[in-house]
């Protein structure tokens, strides 16, 4: 229990939320900086052969064009030297464009994807009008306007009473997704503290001094028991600072979008039709609301002790076997790796939660805490959820009774290197 | 009265045996020696005095009765092996410890304060354990193996890692401790300890007891007709064949000689005094250390 008495340990469970609420922030900052702070401008001369396309790139804050006619320029380097600082770029647009649909950009530096991408989508807009227009069809733009479909599919989910909820897919991947790589994270790092502080006994030999005092499963017990209430107080600080952080930033944020983007308005009033407008945010919230949170926490706190349980009783069985704590590795290999599939088999689950991979991990004990915590947003049939909190809690149980055998062993045995089977025959 | 029986323990480790029906009875109040070579089954025996092992057969009595759990209380236990939390401070881990053992905390703080004050570690109290020299951790552990007033006290080579005065120092503690009423077991290789403070042994090799009973008389029924002969002059006494022989060695002052079988002390004074001018005759009974290495080697 000296581990909670540690800085550190205070200082980390206090900061970590604000550093997950940090990382969170990260995109939208980057995204800003990258918005705003990019003044620099390329210019780029275009050599149009065809001399009708040049009208198709339009100055933007970024990029500046100079059209040039097609024969007015013999050799395009030779015009790029003379040039000198003044030309970052000289784009040829060849004379077959419409049919070969294709054009060059040549530079000295390297040109960067941002101004590819604009080219081509200028490029692209442009020779559509230009082939629709070869049709010589006076209603065929018009009749591709409006077989432009846009489609999109509502989910919306009863609850009990009959009313409807909006839901959506993405958002329920999304807290599966971290639900599950928290449910790995917690287990394997206190896991590791408990076989760190087995070990630490074991090899200052004040182990002997505590099981002259209480028994070797009390003492195993205690560890595990204690340390699994310090994650669970941790989580709950967690929670409790996160949804604090989210409150303060929602507000903080929704009023900032509102105030301090009013160009972001004048924009999207123009082209209203391919701006999120306030029904798909309102179905977002909508979305993240229907989730029953209640029910979510709750089941990731039964299966969090269960896959805590039983890892955990793991790594103090085979930490006490361990004679140094540069050993330890061939004991945790194997441990490490099952959680590893496990997390793998959640990130594969996430694309089809009720497939039947899925189910098996979600119902096998080893994987179950992390699998399932992926199907959890979505609607888990009652009788996979019982089976499987029931195998979870039976195989804690077995594993700490493996674990219980080995470490009264373990812990007393000095000197030696022990192998797996060395340790396995201790069970019986 | 006994305070422990251990009455024909047997314990087996994966086809080894390690204690063959062994037997130990410690009187109450007693400083109780259990030597044996390394390797003879002496932690086996206190760890299952101590309930970290259970033996496989036979019982182990405390007081006349059966044991149980909650007298583990009442063992105080300092094991070869030392070891301490090195990151806590030293009075932290001297009250952790003692609460352990079901103190409580009040009494802990000031029975710790006691004791880092007999031992001069009173300004040690607020630093790390592994600030400290290993004489001053072998101090801290100690004061943690006897804090709780145990009954019953289980020392395994409590002097190694001390200097001459601070083993002295403890040396008194443990006789203190016995004058109030503990009962001491003992374990040690260093057999000039053993004379020195223990009434008892019990001598364990090969798993089983070879050797049993009060250091005196011990020493009593393993004397070798030996004595130590100081005649006038500093000369030395030559060899009578028909009544002893002058054995060589010693580390003692005059002439050590070896009385033949049936010669009664009587005449050999008798004759020396005939023969030289007897200042001094003293027997020489066999150290400790000499009765150990013949037992053990004689068991080979």
């Amino acid at each position: 229990m000296t581990i909670v008495g540690k800085k550190s340990f205070i200082v980390m469970t206090l900061l970590i939320p604000f550093l997950i609420i940090l990382v969170g922030c990260i995109p939208v900052l980057l995204a800003y900086i990258n918005n705003t702070a990019d003044t620099s401008v390329t210019r780029i001369a275009l050599i149009d052969e065809t001399g009708s396309y040049g009208s198709a790139f339009k100055n933007t804050d970024n990029f500046h064009f100079v059209p040039l006619l097609g024969d007015s320029v013999v050799d395009a380097h030779e015009f790029y030297k003379n040039a000198g600082e003044s030309l970052d770029a000289v784009m040829v647009i060849p004379k077959d464009v419409l049919d070969g649909q294709r054009a060059t950009i040549y530079s000295e530096n390297t040109i960067d994807n941002a101004t590819i991408n604009y080219l081509t989508q200028c490029l692209n807009d442009t020779l559509a009008s230009a082939k629709i227009a070869s049709f010589n069809d006076p209603e065929l733009q018009e009749k591709i306007e409006q077989s432009q479909v846009d489609a999109e599919i509502k989910s919306i989910k009863w609850d009990e009473k009959g009313d409807e909820q909006e839901q959506s897919a993405e958002i329920a991947s999304i807290l599966g997704m971290i639900l599950s790589f928290l449910t790995y994270t917690f287990v394997l790092s206190y896991g590791a503290m408990i076989m760190n502080s087995v070990v630490e006994e074991k090899t200052n030999r004040i182990v002997e001094v505590i099981v002259s005092s209480c028994k070797p499963m009390e003492l195993m017990m205690g560890k595990i028991i204690g340390v699994g209430l310090v994650g669970l107080t941790q989580f709950a600080i967690w929670v409790l600072l996160l949804g604090l952080g989210g409150v303060v930033l929602s507000i903080f944020g929704l009023s900032t979008v509102g105030a301090a983007s009013p160009d972001m308005g004048a924009m999207t009033a123009g082209i209203n039709a391919n701006v999120p407008d306030n029904s798909d945010i309102a179905s977002i919230i909508s979305a993240v609301t229907s989730i029953n949170y209640v029910s979510l926490l709750g089941n990731f706190v039964i299966y969090f002790i269960g896959g805590y349980l039983l890892y955990a009783s793991l790594f103090a069985g085979f930490g006490s076997a361990v004679d140094q704590a540069s050993d330890s590795s061939q004991f945790t290999m194997p441990i490490i790796l099952i959680m590893i599939i496990a997390l793998y088999a959640g990130i594969a689950c996430i694309e089809n939660p009720s497939g039947p991979m899925a189910v098996w991990c979600s119902i096998i004990p080893f994987t179950s805490p992390i699998v399932m915590m992926v199907r959890l947003p979505f609607d888990v049939p009652w009788w996979q959820m019982l089976l499987s909190i029931v195998l979870l809690y039976l195989t804690a149980l077995g594993c700490i009774w493996i674990s219980a055998r080995i470490y009264r062993t373990g812990i007393l045995l000095y000197g030696k290197k022990r192998s797996l089977k060395e340790v396995i025959r201790w069970v019986k | 009265m006994n305070f422990i029986d251990v009455n024909s323990v047997v314990k087996q480790y994966d086809g080894h045996l390690a204690l063959d029906h062994v037997d130990l009875h410690v009187p109450q109040g007693c400083i109780y020696g259990l030597l044996g070579p390394n390797g003879a089954g002496k932690t086996s025996l206190i760890r299952i005095i101590n309930r970290i092992t259970h033996a496989d057969s036979g019982t182990v009595l405390l007081n006349g009765r059966e044991m149980v759990q909650g007298d583990i209380a009442n063992i105080g236990y300092l094991p070869e092996e030392r070891g301490l939390y090195k990151k806590l401070k030293v009075g932290d881990e001297i009250v952790y410890l003692a609460r352990l053992k079901g103190m409580p905390k009040r009494l802990a703080v000031s029975e710790m304060e006691k004791w880092l004050k007999r031992f001069d570690l009173t300004e040690w109290r607020n630093r790390k354990v592994e600030e400290l020299s290993k004489g001053m951790q072998q101090k801290v552990q100690f004061i943690t193996t006897v804090i709780h007033r145990p009954q019953l006290l289980i020392f395994d080579e409590p002097f190694s890692g001390f200097d001459p005065v601070n083993a002295e120092q403890l040396k008194r503690e443990i006789i203190q401790l016995r004058n109030e009423g503990a009962t001491i077991l003992f374990s040690t290789h260093n057999m000039a300890s053993v004379e020195e403070i223990c009434e008892k042994i019990t001598l364990i090799n090969h798993s089983r007891v070879v050797l049993e009973g009060r250091v005196d008389d011990i020493k009593q029924s393993h004397k070798e007709n030996l004595f130590a002969v100081t005649v006038a002059g500093g000369e030395q006494v030559k060899a009578c064949p028909n009544l002893f022989d002058v054995v060589p060695g010693g580390e003692h002052q005059g002439t050590l000689i070896k009385l033949n079988q049936g010669v009664s002390l009587r005449d050999a004074i008798a004759w020396l005094n005939d023969n030289y001018t007897l200042t001094g005759i003293t027997e020489q009974l066999p150290s400790m250390n000499e009765i150990f290495i013949e037992t053990v080697q004689s068991n080979a």
